[in-house]
């Protein structure tokens, strides 16, 4: 029953369409018509057709600026082909250009939810901890290609192409390194990778990839606090190994230095030698112009020294001689004197034995004679008293020192220093022989 | 030298005085003290001072009629000046005074130390060094006073000359004397002092040896002779001229000639400035020595005289390093060489002279600082002999030879001699014959010979040092 309801409604709408479809075909054939053949009618079409034609260069402009950095692909929609625009003013057929303008400067992308570990899409490492990197990328489209690929490049390159392509490489790489090898070690491999991974997926759609930079990566806190103390550890053997190699460096630079000293040295000690043997070769010079007279001193006085040798040995054999000849001389003086003095002993033996013999007897003959005699050898201030011979002696006993046998004997009186020292016998023979025993006989 | 916390000092003012054990004359001998050395005086017990002695590290009693107390503050100052002053001229208190001079340094501020203090210090420890150097020193007290000089930092330099040792003040004191300033007088006696010939080390090298002139010269600079006393200001010339006649050799024989001629100038300049007749009587040795230095190399700075083109002329070129060939060229046969030899000596060009005959051509050599000879080219034959005049037959030295003319007839040659023998300036002025350059006649005075003051140039005559 619905069924056949619903056709029947169906068939009266289709008759009713139809109906309204020539009703409005007629009328708008009427209204060309109108528009057509009467003056107000063109008036009016006149009217909307400028109407129109304004709104359309309103709408979409016949002439567009393509600014500097930019390129300009204009699609003809007609025909379906593509030419480049570079900057300028371009013209557009309306409905048949559409111009897609493409910035040709540097572009940068980035990934900002995922610069900090606790953002809302962190990387992930190797380990499995969140980290946030600070990831720059700078790109541009490449202007050979543009036109090639207009046809199949979206409008916003970077939205479309460029973070799908990027987002994933990094989060790829990122997860096969470790939070140290991204922190630290590894960086520079990294980012390597990335730019050589990324670099041609982007060529593929007209982009060049210019540089990939690897900024702040941000740590979860406990994993950063042990992390940086490790690196700390790191950088003090870093900085010692860079101190050692300094170190090794200055050690280098000081040998270098006082190798060079050295050849400095040696180089002043060769040019002060060097004067040093030219002075010593001046001054052999000298002595050998010097040598020649000295010699010749030398030999002169050998010379001198020859001739008073000569002199001296001649001198001494005449003095020698001389000597001898003295000697012999005296030696002959000698036993002259001595046999002139055994003479003058013998003859003065003779002559005082003689006169002994004859004092002798003139004293037998005048035994007074004593007395007289030492009477006279004592000092006339002396009294001379003759006294009677003493019994027993001779009066100066005391000064002969003996009594004589005379029957008489001189007395002394007053003052006598003598102390008796002189003999008899000696005084009798010196008495007429020496007058000095006389004087000193009168001192004492 | 004195330690900071010392107040009181005892300074010894006897030889051998005794050190004892305790306070009697009896009690034993601890050390033997010299005049000058100090004691820290701590106390006093009967008649002696209790004292110890930093030197031997050891303390005792000494009597106090052997040492002056001083207190090392500025209160002590005008009585260690006056003694300072005493001492300085006194013969054989010399360690005594240098005591008392850094017992004054101590105890004077930094404002009332001068040069006159140092002028005294280096005057005592000149005249320890000259005593200990003399060689009628029998002075039994001369080793211990030359320790004591010693302990306070007064350095004496041992130097073997001859034979002999010698003592010489290091000059530590003058040093400071001309860095501070001080009298004419006190500058002169320092630069005198540091600049002595006989001080010198005769074991330099020559380039230490030229090094050390060229300081000398600078030492020498620095005293002003217009406020100084003629006589004084004559040693100053002496040495001067001493020290650039040296100089004007060693520059001349590195190549460096117009630095050689200046400072031959110099040194002439420098012994024409001494007053003769303001002379002192010690000094007169010394300005005969100074002219013998000056003459020996005053060639380099007497200018070339114009080359004859007729007689033979002497080339000069240059041989192996420091070696000058003399080449006797005949100008009217260029390129045959009469004669050649290479010295390494230096040959004065301007010295080159010629006989009026042409058979005698002359050259001055110095072989040494101050040794130069007379090289004779004479022609005997058809050949050209070259004899070579000694200043004297001794050990190259100091002296010079240096021609004085011709006779008209060729067959004599004047030359004047001085050195340097056994510590006198011997001169004599020979006529010498041509063939054998042996001396003719002989004679002390120029005037005394008639041929050589007959026959003497006037070239000669106006240059000459020889006649003073």
């Amino acid at each position: 029953m619905n069924i056949q309801n619903i056709q029947e409604k169906l068939s009266e709408v289709l008759k009713q369409s139809v109906f309204l479809a020539r009703t409005a075909g007629a009328a708008v054939v009427s209204r060309v018509r109108w528009f057509a053949f009467t003056p107000k009618g063109r008036r009016i079409a006149t009217g909307l057709a400028l109407a129109g034609t304004v709104f359309m260069v309103a709408s979409s402009p016949p002439i567009t600026l393509v600014e500097p950095g930019q390129l300009g692909i204009r699609m003809n929609l007609v025909t379906g082909n593509a030419s480049e625009l570079r900057e300028g003013w371009a013209l557009l057929v309306p409905q048949v250009h559409r111009l897609h303008l493409y910035s040709l400067k540097d572009q940068v992308y980035r990934p900002e939810r995922s610069i900090h570990a606790n953002g809302p899409a962190p990387f992930q490492s190797a380990e499995g901890l969140s980290i946030g990197i600070e990831v720059t990328l700078r790109y541009a489209l490449d202007p050979a290609r543009i036109s090639a690929l207009a046809t199949s490049m979206p409008e916003d390159v970077g939205q479309e192409i460029v973070e799908p392509v990027i987002d994933g490489v990094l989060r790829r790489h990122f997860a096969q390194h470790t939070v140290r090898e991204i922190f630290a070690t590894q960086r520079r491999e990294i980012q390597k990778a990335i730019t050589d991974e990324i670099t041609p997926m982007l060529a593929k759609d007209g982009v060049i990839l210019r540089s990939v930079t690897l900024g702040n990566v941000d740590l979860p806190q406990q994993y950063r606090t042990g992390v940086e103390s490790l690196l700390a550890e790191e950088l003090s053997a870093e900085k010692m190994r860079y101190t050692l190699e300094l170190k090794e460096k200055q050690i280098k630079e000081t040998a270098l230095h006082a190798e060079a000293d050295k050849v400095r040295r040696e180089k002043a000690a060769e040019a002060s030698a060097a004067e040093e043997i030219i002075a010593a070769k001046a001054r052999a010079e000298a002595m050998r112009h010097i040598l020649p007279f000295k010699e010749k001193e030398i030999e002169q006085r050998r010379l001198e020294a020859e001739a008073a040798k000569v002199s001296r040995l001649t001198q001494a054999s005449a003095e020698a001689d001389a000597r001898r000849i003295e000697a012999e001389g005296e030696a002959d003086a000698r036993r002259k004197l001595a046999e002139s003095d055994a003479y003058r002993l013998e003859v003065t033996g003779k002559a005082s034995s003689e006169q002994l013999a004859r004092e002798s007897e003139l004293i037998t003959k005048n035994p007074l004679l004593i007395q007289k005699t030492l009477a006279d050898k004592l000092s006339d201030k002396i009294q001379v008293i003759i006294a009677p011979p003493q019994a027993g002696g001779f009066i100066a006993g005391n000064l002969l020192g003996q009594a004589a046998p005379s029957p008489r004997h001189a007395n002394t009186m007053g003052s006598n220093r003598s102390g008796a020292r002189h003999s008899n016998s000696s005084e009798y023979g010196s008495e007429s022989g020496d007058g000095s025993e006389d004087a000193q006989s009168q001192e004492e | 030298m004195l330690a900071a916390a010392i107040l009181t000092v005892a300074l010894v003012v006897q030889d051998q005085a005794p050190l004892r054990a305790s306070p009697q004359d009896a009690a034993p001998r601890q050390a033997t003290l010299w005049q000058g050395e100090w004691l820290e005086v701590r106390g006093e017990r009967q008649g002696f001072l209790q004292v110890y002695d930093h030197r031997r590290e050891r303390p005792g009693y000494i009597r106090q009629q052997q040492v002056r107390v001083y207190p090392l503050d500025e209160t002590s100052v005008p009585q260690l000046q006056a003694v300072v002053d005493f001492l300085r001229d006194t013969p054989g208190a010399e360690a005594l005074g240098i005591g008392y001079t850094a017992a004054l340094l101590r105890a004077a501020n930094s404002s009332q130390v001068g040069p006159e203090l140092f002028d005294a210090m280096g005057t005592l420890a000149e005249r320890l060094a000259k005593r200990a150097s003399s060689r009628k020193s029998n002075d039994e007290a001369l080793a211990a006073h030359l320790d004591v000089a010693s302990s306070y930092g007064v350095k004496l330099l041992t130097i073997e000359q001859e034979g002999r040792t010698r003592l010489c003040y290091d000059g530590e004191a003058f040093r400071r004397v001309l860095g501070l300033g001080g009298s004419p007088e006190a500058r002169l006696r320092a630069a005198l002092a540091l600049t002595r010939p006989e001080c010198i080390d005769p074991a330099l090298l020559q380039v230490e040896r030229q090094a050390l002139d060229e300081w000398r010269a600078a030492v020498l600079e620095q005293v002003d002779t217009a406020q100084l006393p003629a006589w004084q200001a004559n040693r100053l010339h002496l040495r001067r001229a001493e020290v650039y006649a040296a100089l004007a050799y060693q520059w001349a024989r590195r190549g460096e000639a117009q630095r050689g001629a200046r400072a031959s100038e110099r040194s002439v300049e420098e012994l024409a400035r001494v007053l003769k007749s303001e002379l002192a009587e010690e000094d007169r040795s010394a300005y005969a020595v100074a002219a013998v230095r000056v003459a020996a190399s005053r060639w380099a700075s007497v200018p070339a005289p114009e080359q004859p083109g007729s007689s033979p002329g002497l080339e000069l070129t240059q041989g192996k390093p420091g070696e000058t060939c003399l080449r006797l060229v005949d100008a009217k046969t260029p390129g045959t060489s009469l004669a050649a030899h290479c010295t390494y000596g230096l040959v004065w060009p301007s010295s080159i002279r010629r006989s009026p005959q042409g058979t005698v051509v002359t050259v001055a050599v110095q072989l040494l600082e101050g040794w130069t000879e007379l090289w004779v080219f004479h022609q005997e034959g058809d050949g050209w002999l070259l004899d070579a005049l000694s200043p004297a037959t001794m050990d190259p030295g100091v002296g010079y030879v240096e021609l004085a003319g011709f006779t008209p007839d060729g067959s004599r040659v004047l030359v004047a001699r001085e050195a340097l023998v056994e510590g006198k300036v011997k001169s004599s002025f020979q006529v010498l014959k041509r063939e054998t350059l042996l001396p003719e006649k002989t004679a002390e005075r120029p005037d005394d010979s008639g041929t050589f003051k007959r026959w003497s140039t006037a070239d000669w005559r106006s240059r000459t040092l020889a006649v003073r």
